[in-house]
């Protein structure tokens, strides 16, 4: 654990090596890319090293993402598995440390099945060709009369002729590029993808083992505590340091810019000492809370964007039988993963290690490598386990704060956020004002959509994802706005999306009210998407949906949603007691294409469709004066398991469409279906998120 | 100086005021007990001290001295699982697994109280334990697999 220095390439290894092309799709980043993307391989290498199959059979492979919870590292495994006919124990996924796998631009957008897998998969198939061709040699047969089969190349006519893959490559060091058109095997002969598995990681988590950022220590460590600003975009006019010097345990109080902190030998220590700095700050945050939120956002928005437009939205309303106007509102929420960013870096001579917990190594990399001014070769990020994330772990200040305090104290340094840290000095969701008009025929057709939705933040794209209506309509114009934030935001599971879906499929829940159509029913007249009624109907079906208008006192609602490519329905039943509600059933019906580990999908779906629960019921971070006025547990709940609903999840994709995101999409209808199912309870109609506070 | 014992081994501690979870985490070195908010909100810390669940993060080496504790290291015995461990293997019952630590040992002093658990009894009592991932749904079917496993506290 306190290998410092950047390990140098291992293709001389003996092996099978198979390499290929690093940026997948993404754009290379700017101008470094040919000399120092290559990770794994020595910079004058054109190709990244993806998978090795070891003198003794094994098989390890090598991919940029991080496992923050999603099971990648199951899923890859599976595949290469497959592709290689050898057993999921016989595989090894190696994650995330910019030393030795191939660039990767970041894990987020659902993109690691579709992008990574594939690549993987066609890695595994060029080994298992070379491997044919090693072992129709060696047998003194022709390729075609050979298989590949459980680590073995064997004969078709007689099994018992065969060779191990061991046997194979023995102590040969061989080389093979990824050969791009290469053929995959067909779903048909899967043995491993599609079937049920074990988590290949489980173990280490049950037992303790696996190790988070939170959990590397280093010989002569030191612990940091770092003096906070008490509101955003507050500037240090002073500090005072002489108590805190003389406090126990304190090797140094650092003051280096804008950063003040606190090295001590133990956590307990610097967070003691910390305390003790006097410092002074000049507030520059505007004076405005929670409550002026909304008409921020609408008054500020501004660049918009036409997201869809179809026919003539003005001669629309102006024929159209009925109209309906509403306003939506959904707060800032705060990602709170359980565990709370942390880094460690250690500094020998140039070279620069940090262990950071973050969803973009090799972005942190360059950016450490811009800030001390050394190339990227000399800096190797390692993201450990990921303690969950949820999109917020891509900026990752931790990794900066440690490796500039251990440059400082020359011994390497830890920073580890508190829960307040991690929920006041990181980012939140954008909180979302979105307005619809909509025009419609008394016997349910949509003939006129108007979506005007204003998000938080600078970040315009967060806001454009899911505001397009998948709902048949003539007369259609969605256009996004950029509306100021008087807190930091950024990424969440889905963006903006799961703003856009509450909206959007609320207000369809009230044209079905007032048409008194049931919302399932309604939802069918105007949907001639495939995939959307398929995802609709089974989690009707499958939820024993009762078909009724307007609020039928049953509890019963639903959504549907896309996101990453994927399709989805949520159905939930539940109760009302007061300002309770307790969810009892939720059916979610995911369309994801091909599933390559459906316990994977499934297990996403479950924690999409309860994380977006706690988005519906609780969550909202308030702030005043740029203060976030409850980042801890004791003022902002989250769903916990007397909360949790009884789930069904369906997979219900076609094994013929390419895979896509499992990730994401739970989230984006649920909160709206939640919603739909308190008014079909209640009759109380709430258009404002968490319902906890405006349910009478 | 206090005396604790962390599954089975004793460790001096000089401070009796030194944080519990601290002192397991980096003077014994055993990560598995997680910080997860430091107000006794989360579970994460969730260690036995004599079979009994504690908040190691609100607590202090000196009120448990002399006391045994378990941490999620000392679960297992060996290479065989403890069966709450093997039910949340079994029931694929984590996602990022940060607080998966603290929810087996939540479940276990559950056990070792109450042998045969309800289904609300089991939510009630990890209600005091946050999963953001939100994978509740099978942990609570883990639980409830190895209270019928252990068919009674036969551990």
């Amino acid at each position: 654990m306190t290998d410092a220095a950047p390990p140098t390439a291992t293709i001389d290894e003996p092996g099978l090596h198979i390499t290929g092309e690093v940026a997948l799709g993404f754009p290379p980043p700017p101008r470094t890319y040919r000399s120092v993307a290559y990770a794994n391989t020595s910079p004058d290498v054109e190709h990244a090293r993806w998978l090795t199959v070891r003198p003794d059979g094994t098989v390890v492979c090598y991919t940029g993402k991080v496992e923050y919870g999603q099971n990648i590292r199951t899923g890859l495994a599976i595949e290469v598995a497959d592709e290689l006919r050898v057993p999921l124990d016989a595989v090894e996924v190696v994650l995330g440390d910019t030393a030795l796998v191939p660039w990767d631009m970041g894990t987020f957008g659902s993109q690691s099945t579709a992008r990574v897998g594939l690549q993987l998969r066609k890695a595994a198939a060029t080994a298992r060709k070379a491997l044919i061709e090693m072992g129709a040699d060696r047998l003194d047969l022709p390729a075609s009369d050979v298989t590949a089969t459980d680590g073995r190349i064997a004969s078709n006519a007689d099994s018992s002729r065969s060779a191990s893959y061991a046997d194979l490559i023995a102590s040969q060091t061989i080389t093979n590029p990824i050969e791009d058109e290469i053929p995959l095997t067909p779903k048909s002969a899967f043995t491993v993808m599609g079937a049920d598995h074990k988590r290949i990681d489980a173990i280490a988590r049950v037992t303790g083992a696996a190790k988070y950022s939170q959990d590397i220590t280093l010989d002569g460590m030191l612990f940091a505590a770092i003096l906070r600003r008490p509101a955003r975009a507050a500037t240090l006019t002073s500090v005072d340091a002489s108590i805190a010097e003389r406090m126990p345990g304190v090797a140094h109080v650092v003051h280096d810019d804008d950063l003040v902190a606190v090295l001590a030998d133990t956590d307990e220590h610097a967070a003691a000492a910390v305390n003790m700095l006097q410092s002074q700050w000049q507030e520059n945050a505007p004076k405005v809370s929670t409550i002026d939120l909304p008409n921020i956002l609408l008054e500020s928005g501004h660049d918009p964007y036409l997201m869809q437009e179809a026919g003539d939205i003005d001669a629309g309303f102006a024929s159209a039988a009925n109209i309906l106007e509403a306003t939506y509102f959904i707060p800032y929420v705060s990602n709170a993963p359980m565990e709370p960013r942390a880094a460690v870096a250690a500094w020998d001579g140039n070279n620069l290690t940090v262990w950071a917990g973050t969803q973009r190594p090799f972005g942190i990399r360059q950016e450490l490598a811009q800030r001390f001014d050394i190339p990227e070769p000399q800096v190797r990020v390692i993201a450990p386990e990921i303690g969950g994330g949820f999109g917020s772990k891509s900026p990752y200040p931790a990794a900066h704060e440690a490796a500039r305090l251990a440059r400082i104290a020359g011994v390497p340094v830890r920073v580890a956020y508190t829960r307040a840290e991690e929920m006041m000095y990181t980012s939140m969701r954008p909180a979302a004002v979105i307005t619809i008009k909509s025009g419609f025929t008394a016997d349910g057709k949509i003939t006129a959509w108007q979506f005007d939705a204003y998000h938080a933040g600078d970040r315009p794209f967060l806001g454009r994802r899911g505001s397009d209506t998948p709902y048949d309509s003539p007369n259609i114009k969605v256009t996004t706005y950029t509306s100021d934030s008087p807190l930091a935001t950024g990424s969440y599971r889905s963006l903006g999306a799961a703003a856009n879906h509450f909206a959007r499929e609320v207000h369809i829940d009230e044209i079905a009210a007032t048409v008194a159509i049931d919302p399932v029913e309604f939802r069918l007249r105007n949907l001639s998407h495939a995939r959307f009624r398929r995802v609709l109907e089974t989690a009707a079906d499958k939820h024993g949906w009762q078909a009724a208008a307007g609020s039928s006192g049953s509890g019963q609602g639903i959504a549907i949603g896309v996101d990453v490519g994927s399709y989805c329905a949520t159905a939930v039943t539940l109760d009302v007691k007061g300002r309770e509600v307790q969810v009892d059933h939720v059916t979610g019906s995911l369309d994801c294409g091909l599933v390559v580990n459906p316990e994977g999908a499934i297990n996403q779906m479950e924690g999409s469709i309860v994380m977006g629960m706690g988005t519906a019921l609780y969550e909202a971070i308030d702030f005043q004066d740029g203060r976030v006025l409850n980042a801890g547990f004791t003022r902002y709940r989250v769903p916990r398991s007397n909360d949790a609903p009884h789930i069904d999840t369906l997979l219900v994709g076609d094994p013929e469409t390419p895979s896509t995101g499992a990730g994401e999409p739970g989230i984006v209808p649920i909160a709206a279906a939640i919603a739909n199912a308190v008014y079909d309870r209640t009759g109380q109609r709430h258009r404002e998120l968490p319902l906890h506070r405006y349910l009478k | 100086m206090v005396t604790i014992h962390i599954n089975g081994a004793p460790h001096e501690a000089p401070e009796p005021n030194r944080n519990l979870l601290s002192f397991i985490r980096f003077e014994a070195g055993l990560t598995g007990s997680k910080y997860g908010c430091g107000e006794g909100l989360c579970g994460a810390c969730t260690v036995l001290v004599d079979g009994q669940a504690l908040r190691a993060c609100m607590s202090t080496v000196g009120t448990v001295a002399g006391g045994h504790i378990t941490t999620i290291e000392g679960l297992a015995d060996g290479d065989d699982l403890h069966p709450v461990q093997q039910a949340f293997v079994d029931e694929s019952a984590m996602q990022c697994g940060y607080c998966i630590p603290g929810f087996i040992m939540t479940s276990v002093a559950l056990l070792n109280r109450e042998h045969y658990p309800d289904r609300r009894q089991i939510r009630e009592a990890l209600s005091q334990n946050m999963c953001r991932c939100g994978t509740y749904q099978r942990i609570l079917n883990a639980v409830e697999s190895a209270a019928s496993n252990m068919a009674g506290g036969a551990q």
